[in-house]
């Protein structure tokens, strides 16, 4: 008897049980924002209040970007600057504009550009060094047969999986323009590209590409600064006969990339490795290696063949002036959350880059002949060298930097990063905020600053710190 | 002793409770129960054409029941034959900041291009599921390929637009390590294998999305839902809206699912 009124009892509950469940189930509908519920029940779906999407936007980038620069000076620097100071404040204004046509079928265009004005402190506006156009890419694609792609004109072309440092990225040389932020990851953004012939072809699995850059100028001298004009500085990408070969295939889910590259006598041989490690973590590397002189010997060259140096400059600090094979190295992995945050770690090797023995004699030779105006111009020409061809100065860093998407409140972005020198614990660093006020609008804010000791290679930067405020406005 | 029998008798009741929804499914004759896993190959065909596919994905992001953001995805699918896994290639087409971006969703092999800073960059699984395009995952994934079902019962349940569903309630489980969710609980109305509700669970068990298929209409020969509206389980503010429009069938070579084609997918 109690035991039938208990099954009566429980039953009873079940039924409430199950239906407080389905009432909890209906519950997720009062998430649902009004604007989205349609409707009376008598109406049909296609009736739903719902508005009806418009056409996506052709799919051309364009915007304008204001970014003001303020910089503080570094006093008593160990080897002191062989021009002046760099300016401590800077505005500038630029038009940008990417896009494709398709001309008829099988052919397209593509153009990239940007306009810049630009106010600094001590130079009077107007003046022609405050205005520079950068045409970074204009190139027509042929597809003869599908998936076979022949280009001729300016292409920037971009190798390589690191964030930091790219070894196997041959033509980044002498390819930087000025950016509000100093992240490698948006340097890339802005950047010229080379003029080529191209033809790539890809198939199920894999892909092959062959570019040809031909020497159409005498090298450009590398400059302190961004270089201005109007001009299209085709005198700093096409200033050697320069072949890349690549390879692409999948295995083993490591989707390398082989690549093979020829400039004046060297030849370079590159690879690209990558694979996912469970759920959060790609771990990466890419290589490059061949017989190449040391940084040293190479800027020092470069240095007198363009006319900056010397013909009997010397190499400062002593180093090895003969070719040997020398290896380029950046081993990384990056880890993601849930949260959106994403974290990069990069151990960056430059065999030709300055050993610690070569650093600290850079920095004893600057101290004690810091009154010679050659002497301290050819060490901070090796500096820019490196610089320019976005090559680390020392053989061996670090890269940090972690990303965190929709950080706290949504539509904003911060982002640091770190280069580490390993020899002397010197670091340049950056922090980054983006909002995104809206699909048309959104403000940043980068500081940075280079931390180190007197005789470090940050701490004996030109500028100690730096801030960044940026406005952009998409169309 | 009698304690003890109590006890049993409890336990014993609890464990129907526990199935309160297949208690619901007593009215549904033995005969005319499905086999679960058939249902949820039927949902994946109403929710995906058969052929390779592009379609144009609208998703409107709603902050505190208001419309804030607005991403207009291009997107390329078709099923592999061998792994019958879906491959996605996606494209930004707005925000105009996003413009021109590009993904790739092809099994473990996944990849995000910036043409701005012409960067191939290779993403996680997690990633996936972070991203915008991981909404695209509610729509083109092939359920009946990665998750073994298990019928929890019949229910009835209410669909987004607050009329009365006579559904299936599915339990899936995954059954291939590429699956995106670890479970996922699904609702398909009976009769039609509609999909009407679907909660997507991370493998620590946590709630990660709610989706609602809504707003069917007849694309490319067969009644689809158009529009799907997913409840963010972890940001209790945010709900999407993905409308699907523009279906087209489309060859879609074995060439283009790679990380080297992704500069050179075009969208007109």
């Amino acid at each position: 008897m109690w035991l039938r009124v208990g099954s009566l009892v429980m039953l009873a509950f079940c039924a409430l049980v199950t239906a407080h469940g389905q009432a909890q189930e209906n519950n997720d509908l009062e998430r649902i924002p009004k604007a989205l519920q349609s409707s009376p029940p008598e109406a049909t779906p296609e009736q739903s209040n719902a508005p009806s999407p418009p056409a996506p936007r052709a799919h051309g980038k364009y915007y304008a970007e204001d970014a003001l620069t303020l910089s503080s000076a570094r006093n008593g620097l160990a080897v002191p600057l062989p021009t002046p100071a760099p300016s401590d404040w800077e505005n500038r204004t630029s038009l940008d504009a990417a896009d494709q046509w398709t001309v008829r079928r099988g052919l397209t265009a593509t153009l990239s550009d940007r306009f810049n004005a630009t106010e600094e402190n001590g130079v009077d506006v107007p003046s022609q060094q405050l205005i520079r156009n950068d045409f970074r890419e204009g190139y027509v694609t042929w597809e003869p047969l599908a998936r076979t792609y022949l280009e001729a004109g300016r292409v920037n072309l971009r190798d390589g999986i690191a964030l930091g440092f790219n070894p196997t990225d041959f033509f980044k040389t002498r390819t930087l323009l000025d950016q509000a932020s100093l992240d490698p990851s948006v340097i890339r953004e802005d950047r010229l590209g080379t003029l080529m012939l191209r033809g790539q072809s890809i198939w199920s699995g894999g892909s092959v590409s062959v570019a040809f850059a031909p020497k159409l100028y005498a090298p450009a001298p590398i400059t302190l600064g961004v270089p201005y004009g109007l001009g299209p500085k085709f005198d700093h990408t096409n200033g050697a006969n320069r072949i890349l070969g690549s390879v692409n295939f999948e295995t083993a889910g490591l989707s390398p990339q082989v690549l093979l590259y020829h400039e004046g006598s060297e030849t370079l041989i590159g690879m690209n490795l990558s694979r996912s490690i469970g759920q959060s973590i790609i771990a990466y590397a890419e290589w490059a290696g061949g017989n190449q002189p040391s940084l040293i010997a190479q800027s020092v060259a470069y240095g007198v063949r363009t006319g900056t140096l010397p013909a009997d400059t010397p190499l400062l600090p002593p180093a090895d002036a003969a070719d040997a094979f020398r290896s380029d190295l950046a081993l990384g992995a990056s880890w993601s959350s849930a949260s959106k945050v994403t974290f990069n770690i990069e151990y960056h090797y430059h065999q030709a880059g300055l050993s610690r023995q070569e650093e600290r004699d850079w920095f004893t030779i600057g101290t004690a002949q810091r009154n010679l105006l050659p002497v301290i111009g050819e060490l901070w020409y090796i500096r820019a060298f490196a610089n320019d061809q976005q090559q680390p100065w020392v053989q061996q860093q670090l890269f940090l930097r972690l990303d965190w998407a929709d950080a706290m409140i949504p539509h904003l972005e911060l982002a640091a990063f770190a280069f580490v020198n390993l020899y002397d614990g010197s670091s340049l660093s950056q922090l980054s905020a983006n909002y995104y006020l809206s699909d048309a609008w959104s403000l940043g804010a980068y500081a940075s600053a280079n931390v180190g000791g007197a005789r470090s290679e940050r701490g004996s930067y030109p500028q100690v710190a730096g801030l960044i405020i940026q406005v952009l406005r998409y169309f | 002793m009698s304690r003890i029998m109590v006890l049993i008798v409890l336990l014993g009741l609890a464990a129907r409770v526990g199935s309160g929804a297949k208690a619901q499914a007593a009215d549904v004759p033995s005969t005319e129960t499905p086999a679960a896993q058939d249902l949820v190959a039927a949902a994946d065909r109403i929710r995906n054409p058969q052929q390779p596919f592009r379609l144009t994905d609208t998703l409107v992001e709603y902050r505190d029941g208001k419309p804030r953001d607005r991403v207009v995805l291009i997107v390329f699918a078709r099923e592999e034959k061998d792994t019958r896994q879906y491959s996605n290639l996606v494209r930004y087409a707005e925000p105009p900041r996003d413009a021109g971006k590009m993904v790739l969703l092809h099994g473990s092999n996944m990849w995000f291009y910036d043409p701005a800073s012409k960067a191939s960059v290779r993403i996680s699984p997690q990633q996936r599921l972070i991203g915008q395009a991981s909404d695209g995952d509610v729509v083109t994934a092939n359920l009946a390929r990665d998750y073994t079902a298990k019928l929890v019962g019949a229910e009835s349940l209410e669909d987004a637009d607050r009329k009365d569903r006579r559904c299936w309630h599915l339990d899936l489980a995954a059954a291939d390590p590429e699956a995106i969710y670890s479970r996922i609980e699904y609702w398909l109305e009976r009769g039609t294998d509609q999909p009407v509700k679907g909660k997507y669970y991370s493998d620590s068990g946590r709630l990660l999305k709610i989706a609602y298929f809504h707003n069917y209409q007849e694309q490319l020969g067969t009644v689809r839902p158009t529009e799907t509206i997913i409840i963010d389980a972890v940001d209790a503010n945010l709900v999407t809206t993905m409308t699907t429009s523009d279906y087209r069938i489309q060859e879609l070579p074995d060439a283009w699912f790679q990380r080297d084609f992704l500069p050179r997918l075009k969208a007109d």
